[in-house]
Formats: structure tokens, sequence, C-alpha cells
């Protein structure tokens, strides 16, 4: 196998971009990760899309659009929906493409445009992503099934609604330093724990926002990046897995099995544990998830993932930074570009150009990113050079 | 399945190889992966596992709302089911452990409601 690197990054700004089409925002994030990297467009030989919900902007198959923009209408497009997780699980598909030796050098987009359809459009289709028999047919929106699993961890352990509340404050308070972020303000516990209640447990503050925004890498072979110049940093561990599509089938309601199975291949292949990853990019979808997350990445025991947070472990330049970038709750999460943005936002700390949120002395990096209540997840492990 | 749940009852499926149970819609046994199966009729109670009220909710719920999404345990099984469960409005109307039994299936799916009739404790 070809080692496989991150070779320049780009974004659009994430949150409401009424005024740009699908493609255009495609395009512009697809530009700017090409300049970035130093490649010239007829050098990327193929393109590898992540979007969920292209007919609410009446563009589906958005590749050739991409590549027609780009000046290389003739080469190859595909793309992937695998709901919140479509931008890890396309970055997979063209890391192993990579790792093969098919290509040398690819661009890899992720993009969603959906707040024009508004909240009772996002809220429906959404639901779509769950095992719909069981779940989206009885009533259950995404935050219903996040809340599900919210409630089972308050009965389970030792936690309060003020610990979720704290995830989310810890996030605003980094994505305040990110020029690009949907929900740029710091809040406090009050403001989430007084916010309206969307689906008890969880209140509005405790969920990301619907967002509108594209995320670009290109990724290649280290051949390639060596040969190009400019900096990189290597994807040292790629992993996947699934979970029981509902919740109802899982062993336990407060573990995504999918998140720990794709760990646990990722480590292994980057030959590291848990303790070693400097900061991570993880699936934030509410509050819950966070805290979830983080237990079953392997960085704390399950149950004590809440007493992290209230400690502040998992604050910027604590124990271990957890969502530098603000993540998916103040961040931003178009759905079908989050997964890539994720690793523009490894890149930029890798890189040393993540400002005023660096996480300093960083080696190591992880993205984490499922579809749906993780029922798909991809972990991605990226170290420096 | 629906039928079954119209009379408020689970048509599962047993696995005849290996003995684990599984909800009627699986074709392959997730534990030895064997096909055969044989149709167990359960009772449709149990006690609430987990659940969310709702109060923003997706479309054709509007006139339900706030409704309960309700994760069900099943009485003699390891299975749990979901559901929709109506007048429901606050954390104190519904206990995680509250016996509830499916009562139906509609648009809203299977429908699930309190068990009146059953006070023990779970």
């Amino acid at each position: 196998m070809e080692k496989v690197c991150v070779l320049g990054a780009g974004s659009t700004k994430y949150g409401n971009l009424a005024n740009d089409s699908i493609a255009d925002i495609t395009t512009q994030a697809s530009v700017a990760a090409i300049e970035d990297a130093g490649v010239d467009p007829k050098e990327v030989k193929a393109a590898y899309i992540s979007n969920v919900f292209g007919v609410a902007d009446k563009q589906v198959h958005i590749g050739p659009v991409l590549m027609s923009n780009l000046g290389i209408s003739d080469r190859p497009s595909l793309s992937i929906e695998s709901a919140c997780g479509s931008g890890s699980v396309s970055f997979r598909e063209a890391y192993a493409n990579v790792a093969a030796g098919f290509y040398d050098c690819l661009v890899v987009t992720g993009v969603e445009k959906v707040t024009h359809t508004g909240t009772e459009w996002t809220t429906t289709y959404f639901a779509y992503c769950s095992d719909f028999f069981y779940e989206g047919q009885a009533g259950a929106s995404f935050p219903g099934l996040f809340a599900s699993m919210a409630r089972a961890y308050l009965t389970e352990f030792d936690a309060t609604e003020e610990d979720f509340a704290r995830v989310a404050v810890k996030n605003h308070e980094n994505g305040f330093l990110n020029p690009k972020a949907h929900l740029k303000k710091r809040i406090t516990v009050d403001d989430v724990m007084h916010s309206p209640v969307i689906a008890s447990p969880l209140k509005l503050f405790d969920c990301c926002p619907f967002s509108d925004g594209a995320s670009s890498v290109i990724l290649c072979s280290e051949k390639f990046a060596k040969e190009h110049g400019g900096d990189y940093v290597e994807v040292s561990g790629s992993g996947r897995g699934g979970s029981p599509a509902a919740l109802q089938g899982r062993e336990h309601l407060t573990t995504i099995p999918s998140t720990k199975i794709a760990a646990d291949a990722a480590y292994k292949m980057a030959g590291i544990t848990p303790k070693d990853v400097d900061f991570a990019e993880v699936h934030d979808c509410f509050t819950i998830a966070e805290v979830v997350d983080t237990e079953d990445l392997g960085f704390f025991r399950k149950g004590e993932g809440v007493q992290a947070v209230r400690e502040g472990r998992t604050s910027l330049n604590s124990e271990i930074s957890i969502n530098p970038s603000g993540g998916l709750k103040s961040k931003g999460h178009p759905i079908g570009a989050t997964g890539v943005g994720q690793v523009v936002e490894v890149y930029d700390q890798l890189t040393g150009r993540a400002g005023e949120r660096t996480v300093k002395d960083a080696h190591i990096g992880l993205t984490h990113n499922f579809g749906a209540t993780g029922a798909s997840c991809a972990v991605h492990i990226f170290q420096g050079v | 399945m629906i039928n079954y749940a119209r009379e408020g009852k689970m048509l599962t499926h047993k696995c005849t190889k290996c003995g684990r149970l599984h909800l009627s819609t699986v074709y392959f046994c997730q534990g030895c992966g064997a096909k055969g199966f044989e149709p167990i009729v359960l009772e449709g109670r149990g006690s609430i596992a987990t659940y969310t009220i709702i109060t923003v909710p997706p479309a054709g719920f509007e006139g339900y709302t706030p409704y309960a999404f309700v994760v069900l345990r099943l009485d003699d099984s390891e299975l749990r089911i979901s559901g929709f469960m109506a007048d429901i409005t606050t954390p104190a109307d519904l206990p995680v452990g509250t016996r509830a039994k499916i009562t139906g299936f509609d648009e809203r799916g299977i429908v699930i409601s309190k068990d009146a009739s059953d006070n023990s404790a779970s």
C-alpha cells in the first residue's frame, strides 16, 4: 500500500450561504484546496464528493459539475451518501484508492446546502437517515434519538443536564476563535439550560445547527507529496465500523459500537493508543454525542466522559483538546461536508495555521465522524511530518 | 409484524441453529449467520428502557405534539422495540422503567401505551 497524505485543504464559511448554489460552494471549497496544495487541476485524477440532500438545492450528481468547473471534465467523480458521516466515508474511499495505487492525486469535497429549506423540512428529511420503519415512522427526530441516548446516560451514570451543557459551552469557546464557524459566539451553562426544549432532555443549545458549507482536501500518495513539495500530513490510520441501525438493537444505549470498531482499526493501523492522540475532532451533533464519543474512542472510561468535561480536561490545550474547531456544535454541521471539514481542521492544526485555536505541540490528530446515531462510522488518524 | 402489532403482540424470529431471538425484519442471524428462523410471538409488554419527549416534530406529527418516542424492553427477551407514545408532556409522566405495552400500528408506526393494568415495579 502507498502511504497517503493530505497536501492541501480549504473550506467555505459554515452557516447560511443562501446566496450561492450548492455547485458554487462545492467549487469554491475545491478551488481553495487545489490552490492551497499548489497543484494544477490537471494533476487531479478524480473527485470524491460527499453530499446527502442535493435534491434540496436541485443538484445531485455534483461531481461532473465540479469537474467541468475545474476544467477537467474528462475525469471521473463519485458521490457518496452515508448520512452525517458521508464526508469521512468519502475520505476513506478516496484514501483506499490512493493507497491501492489507482490514483496519485485526488480532490475530496463534501458539501451540504439546506438552510433555505427551514426547520420542518430538515427535521423531517434528516429523520429519513434513521431506521425509518422503527424510528422515523414513530415520530423520532434526530434530536429525539440522541435525547433517548441522553436519557439513558442520565439514568445509568452520575451525570446531569448541566454536564451536557458544559460540552456546548466548551465547543462555543473554541468556535469563537474560528473565523469560519457558523455559531461564533460564547455561551454559558445558563444559556443552554434556559434555551427551548427540542427533545427532552436536549435543549436548543445542546443541538448543532443545520448549516450550509463545503470543505475540501487534496489527497495524494507520499511520493506525489514529496516530489511536489509543500506542507503535508500523513494519514497514518483509517478505520470503519457499523452498528445496529436502530438504537433499540444496541447492546448498550450509551455506547456506539461503530465508533469502537472504527477506532480500534485506526489505532492498530497507526500503531498508537488513545493516549498518544493530541487532539480530536469528534462527532458532537448533540452534546451527549461528544460525551459518548470520547468514551468510545478510549479517551475516558464509560461514564467518566461527563466528569472529564466538568474538570475541563477536554478544553483547548488541556489533557486532550476535543473539537478545537468548535465542532459540529459551534463550527456548524453541513452534513455532507462535516467529515471532510474535520480533516481540514486537522491539516490546519498540524501545519501550524490554526491561529488562536492552535493546539500546542500537536503531532497526532484524530477525526471521528458518524452517520445517523452512529450506524456507520469512520475514524482517521493523522501525523505531522 | 404489523398485523401482530395491531393485536398488541410482537412477531419475532428465533434462530433455529443458535436460538438467538431477533425482530422479524432480520433475514440472517447476527449471532451465527444462519438463515433458518422459527416464528415466536411475544406479548407486546415490557418496561421503558429510554425515551424522549418531542416538542419540535417532523412533518405529520404536529397534531400530536408533544409526544414521546420510546424504546420498550420486551418482557422475557433481550429485545427492545421502538414506538410512538401519545400524551406525554413532562419527564415526570414517564420514568424509565414504566410498564408499557404495544397497542397498535398506524401512520405513527408501532404505537405503545402505558400499561395501566400493570403496576409492578421493574
